[in-house]
């Protein structure tokens, strides 16, 4: 980020949104995995932001305050009901520590999204667990897109009559809130080649024909389960022809893409599209490379909740802002 | 092709493929179940649940493979032809879960032994420990 730019966010942060210039900067100056985003002047900007979260409570640090916002969502992902090898044998378990720290907010949140692999097996009494925990959640509607591990048996027709009503094609939709342009993708039906996700012709037709009518100016959320930018082919994490999907969305001036599958925050930022991975409910993974291939990495059992959480995004309509909180799930003391 | 088994899925599963094709639905008082096609190790009337739980916890993170490792592509598209047998990779994969499953009857008194069960002494994770070929 150029100086000036910077200098202008720091001093709208101080005048407007209640963060302290000096922890923000001191937040700036620390390196880690969480993120917060900011949308300041039409184009959209990102800050490393997990040590602004206390490691023991899970919370940000003393003196420093999110905005004020407009509307909160959550995003949360893979859940894997069903799995029960040593990574985790427990994540209904988890996955419910996850509802709780939603539930816990100040704010409920307007929704939820779920990103993808619900469930491990894709069976049935897995949506049922899943459902019934998610009853309890505090908001008035949750949106999914399905994983690859939620389509492994029929093709993901199981997936469409629990969540898919209202949609198109394969599930995907769109929704508008607060101004804002909401975009469910599918990328799971079509990846075994490789692991790769895709979109497909049908699904791009329909994306540049949803974008079409909207102005420049409307801030753009797209989430789906694999990663839209190229995080490690090798691993098949990446969406082979996400290209043609980014190619309609650069045009706008503010793009966040949430994925899900890769079980760990990374954050990328391309011109005006910002990409952003969530962490699992259930079990980590490797960091791309580190391992012989993707897979439930166990870690011990007091380190596990620390690599395991919740998204938190809050939009500020008057400043067009947009801030973004990775939660781990830490237990309070 | 009325339903594709598996189905498409990234970063999943593998490795030793088990035969298993395109199938139909009966049903049962557990729910939809299919019949697989194509399965010359694994029970012809194995559950989606089992058969899956198979795939993925046992062989690809055994191997830390995909589904691809085994099963051949169809030709003009990204997905899988589950029950085709033209990759050599599946014809070891079935000759692997033999060999599994005669080490835990003959050598660990495993009484029945079948793919998956959490009582085997020997898994394609012994020796495989993550990788498509043990010991590189």
């Amino acid at each position: 980020m150029k100086k000036a730019k910077q200098e202008d966010l720091l001093s709208a942060l101080e005048s407007e949104d209640g963060i302290d210039r000096a922890g923000f900067i001191k937040c700036m100056a620390w390196a880690g995995t969480g993120v917060l985003w900011m949308m300041s002047g039409g184009s959209l900007k990102s800050f490393g932001m997990s040590q602004l979260l206390d490691k023991d409570t899970g919370r940000l640090k003393p003196g420093i305050t999110l905005p004020q916002a407009d509307f909160s969502f959550v995003q949360i992902s893979d859940s894997h009901i069903g799995f029960s090898k040593p990574a985790n044998p427990d994540v209904t378990g988890t996955l419910q520590a996850a509802i709780n720290k939603i539930n816990a907010m100040s704010s409920a949140p307007a929704f939820v999204l779920h990103t993808g692999d619900l469930t491990h097996l894709a069976q049935k009494d897995e949506f049922d667990t899943l459902d019934q925990a998610l009853k309890s959640v505090k908001t008035d509607r949750i949106f999914y897109v399905p994983g690859e591990h939620d389509v492994l048996n029929d093709g993901g027709k199981g997936f469409l009559e629990r969540y898919g009503k209202g949609t198109r094609g394969q599930g995907w939709y769109s929704f508008d809130k607060e101004g804002v342009h909401f975009i469910g993708l599918n990328n799971v039906f079509d990846t075994s080649e490789g692991g790769l996700g895709t979109l497909g012709p049908d699904q791009l037709a329909w994306l540049a024909d949803d974008l079409k009518g909207l102005s420049s100016s409307v801030p753009i959320v797209v989430f789906a389960h694999i990663p839209l930018w190229t995080v490690y082919p090798q691993w098949g994490w990446g969406t082979r022809d996400s290209e043609q999907a980014l190619s309609l969305l650069r045009r706008f001036g503010s793009v966040s893409v949430l994925n899900g599958h890769i079980h760990q925050t990374m954050l990328k930022v391309e011109g005006n599209i910002t990409f952003h991975t969530a962490t699992s409910t259930a079990f980590p993974q490797p960091k791309p490379g580190a391992a012989p291939a993707p897979g439930p990495m166990k870690v011990p059992a007091e380190q596990l909740r620390a690599l395991l959480g919740l998204t938190s995004v809050n939009y500020v309509g008057h400043d067009h802002s947009l801030a973004i909180t990775d939660t781990p799930l830490i237990v309070a003391p | 092709m009325r339903h594709m088994l598996i189905n498409t899925r990234a970063r999943i599963v593998a490795g030793l493929a088990v035969a298993v094709t395109i199938a139909s639905w009966t049903a049962s008082s557990a729910g939809p179940r299919r019949e697989f096609v194509n399965l010359k190790v694994l029970p012809k009337d194995v559950s989606s649940k089992t058969l899956q739980h198979i795939m993925i916890d046992e062989f690809e993170d055994g191997l830390g493979v995909g589904c691809a490792f085994c099963h051949a592509g169809q030709k003009g598209s990204h997905q899988l032809d589950y029950a085709s047998d033209a990759k050599p990779e599946k014809s070891i994969a079935r000759n692997m879960m033999r060999m599994t499953l005669r080490l835990n009857a003959r050598y660990f008194q495993v009484r029945r032994p079948g793919l998956g069960d959490p009582g085997l002494a020997v898994t394609c994770q012994t020796c495989h420990q993550g990788k498509p070929r043990p010991g590189e």
